[in-house]
């Protein structure tokens, strides 16, 4: 009698899983070959327009509960990662770049003209500026080329500002998007699930659970975006950062035991105002110098040369090279 | 970030300061004036007390007068003397 219900429900349960397979399969854009990992990431539909994908990866609603949190991530180059440092945009204008002289330029890019640039064009840089445009149309692409040069045109174009910056690095990406690594060991992430350091329940309606990140700690988590060197997965490899790189084969072959967290979030006490160098608590941590000088004649034969030799010894207390680039 | 990160790709010189290492920088500093008298090299020593300044800059984009970017990390003072006399 038992060993029948169990059979039964575990029929029931096949029946269940294989239905909304098909439905998740149904709702995929007829089109295109990322089909696949799209399932691994999402079964939701592709996002249209920059709102669409920026509402998915709001932060704002998390800020009701984590306010202290979200005003430290909001001062962060995280918060503004297809921007750039505030004012400047630094980004937004090398993106420009990438397709005037870079794109535009390539025999085989596909690209002739701004209208051109598609997502895949974009991810050789988004692929750690903002990894979730993988989950949007061409049309968002086409969307962000346009704020971009409409940016650069016009630095006071404040909406084209505001549509940049409405994608960025936000809570969802580190503790949801890219929670989890090895997706094979440990799955993908949950879309009703925070990622963090432990499994508990969630006061928030939309994600109700809690879920153990294995890598919220480590120096991984950050690595996926930081860079080891040329990234040969793309069809035409970009090199930006590779600090990450740094860290793994220069760092701790040195004996380094530091975190990325250890130090940006937790020594510098600012938390996920994550910083570099444009920040005096990082610029403090960074380097010991050591300065010894003498002052001497030199007598060579009969020419005397007096000269002063002085001796900087420079100390990098980083976890990495400096500068990264 | 030399060259734009679209056309990049390896490595060609690494000039950035080593993780978890000590470096030295050598500077030698001549203290002198050199012109020629009677077709030999005569040298005159500028002073012999003065002070080095050590200065040591951050340049994120290769520009001094960057603000917000550059940043001036280190600086100390060495006064110095080298004695008179000893021709
Ligand atoms: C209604 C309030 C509320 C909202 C909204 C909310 N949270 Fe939380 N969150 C909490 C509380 C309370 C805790 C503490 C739970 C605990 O420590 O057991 C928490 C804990 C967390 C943690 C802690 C993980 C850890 O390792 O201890 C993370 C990460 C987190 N929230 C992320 C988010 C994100 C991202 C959002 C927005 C999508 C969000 N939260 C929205 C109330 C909220
Ligand atoms: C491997 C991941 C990765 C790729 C690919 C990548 N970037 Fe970056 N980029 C980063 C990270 C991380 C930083 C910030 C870290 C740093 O400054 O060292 C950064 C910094 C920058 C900066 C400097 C921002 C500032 O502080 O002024 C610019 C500009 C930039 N990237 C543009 C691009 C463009 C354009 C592309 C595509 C052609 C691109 N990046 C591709 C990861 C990447
Ligand atoms: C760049 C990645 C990144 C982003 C973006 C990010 N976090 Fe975190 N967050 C972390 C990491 C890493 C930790 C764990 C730090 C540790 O304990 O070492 C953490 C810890 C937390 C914690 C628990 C510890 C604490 O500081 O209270 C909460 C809550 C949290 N994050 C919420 C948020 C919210 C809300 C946002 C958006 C406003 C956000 N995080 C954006 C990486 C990120
Ligand atoms: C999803 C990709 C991603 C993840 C994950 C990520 N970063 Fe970043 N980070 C970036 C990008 C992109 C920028 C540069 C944004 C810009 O200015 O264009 C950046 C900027 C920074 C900066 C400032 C660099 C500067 O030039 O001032 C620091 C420091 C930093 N990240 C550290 C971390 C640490 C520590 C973690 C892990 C807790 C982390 N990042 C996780 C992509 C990421
Ligand atoms: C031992 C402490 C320590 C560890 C570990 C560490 N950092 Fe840093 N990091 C610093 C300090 C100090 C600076 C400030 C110097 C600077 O900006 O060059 C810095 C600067 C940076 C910068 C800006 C580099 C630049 O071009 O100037 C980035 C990006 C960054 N860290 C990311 C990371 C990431 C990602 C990790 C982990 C893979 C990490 N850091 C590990 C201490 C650390």
């Amino acid at each position: 009698m038992s060993i029948n219900k169990k059979i039964f429900s575990l029929a029931m349960i096949t029946l269940l899983f294989d239905s909304s397979l098909t439905l998740a399969n149904e709702n995929l854009p007829k089109d295109n070959g990322h089909a696949q990992e799209l399932i691994g990431i999402t079964e939701e539909k592709k996002a249209q327009t920059i709102a669409e994908l920026a509402a998915r990866y709001d932060s704002a609603p998390c800020m009701d509960c984590h306010m202290e949190v979200y005003d430290a991530w909001e001062k962060s180059l995280h918060a503004r990662s297809i921007f750039g440092p505030d004012k400047v945009g630094r980004t937004a204008a090398t993106l420009k770049t990438t397709i005037e002289n870079g794109l535009k330029e390539w025999a085989f890019s596909g690209v002739k003209k701004p209208e051109d640039v598609g997502v895949k064009h974009l991810m050789i840089c988004a692929k750690c500026h903002l990894p979730q445009l993988q989950e949007a149309e061409d049309s968002v692409a086409q969307e962000i080329v346009k704020n971009v040069y409409a940016f650069v045109d016009d630095p006071d174009n404040l909406e084209a500002k505001k549509a940049l910056q409405s994608l960025n690095i936000g809570c969802m990406v580190c503790h949801n998007r890219n929670a989890i690594v090895h997706k094979w060991t440990d799955g993908t992430p949950q879309k009703d699930a925070v990622y963090g350091t432990k499994d508990d329940v969630h006061m928030d309606d939309k994600h109700p659970f809690l879920k153990q990140s294995k890598i919220m700690k480590e120096s991984i988590q950050c690595g996926q975006c930081h860079g080891l060197g040329p990234n040969f997965e793309l069809e035409n490899p970009t090199q930006c950062a590779t600090l990450y790189g740094s860290h793994l084969f220069a760092y701790i072959p040195e004996g380094g035991q530091a975190t990325c967290q250890e130090c940006h979030m937790e020594k510098s006490k600012l938390g996920h105002n994550i910083q570099s160098y444009r920040s005096p608590e990082m610029a403090k941590m960074a380097l010991d110098v050591d300065v010894e000088a003498k002052a001497f004649q030199w007598r060579d034969v009969s020419t005397m040369t007096p000269a002063a030799q002085v001796t900087v010894a420079l100390t990098n207390k980083a976890g990495h090279a400096i500068p990264d680039g | 970030m030399g060259r734009g990160p679209y056309e990049k790709s390896g490595l060609l010189r690494d000039t950035s300061i080593p993780p978890h290492k000590t470096i030295k920088e050598e500077f030698s500093i001549p203290v002198y004036t050199e012109k020629q008298k009677d077709g030999k090299t005569v040298r005159d020593i500028i002073a012999n007390d003065f002070t080095i300044d050590v200065e040591l800059w951050y340049l994120p984009y290769g520009r001094k007068d960057d603000s917000g970017n550059a940043q001036k990390w280190f600086t100390t003072s060495k006064a110095m003397r080298i004695e008179e006399g000893g021709k």
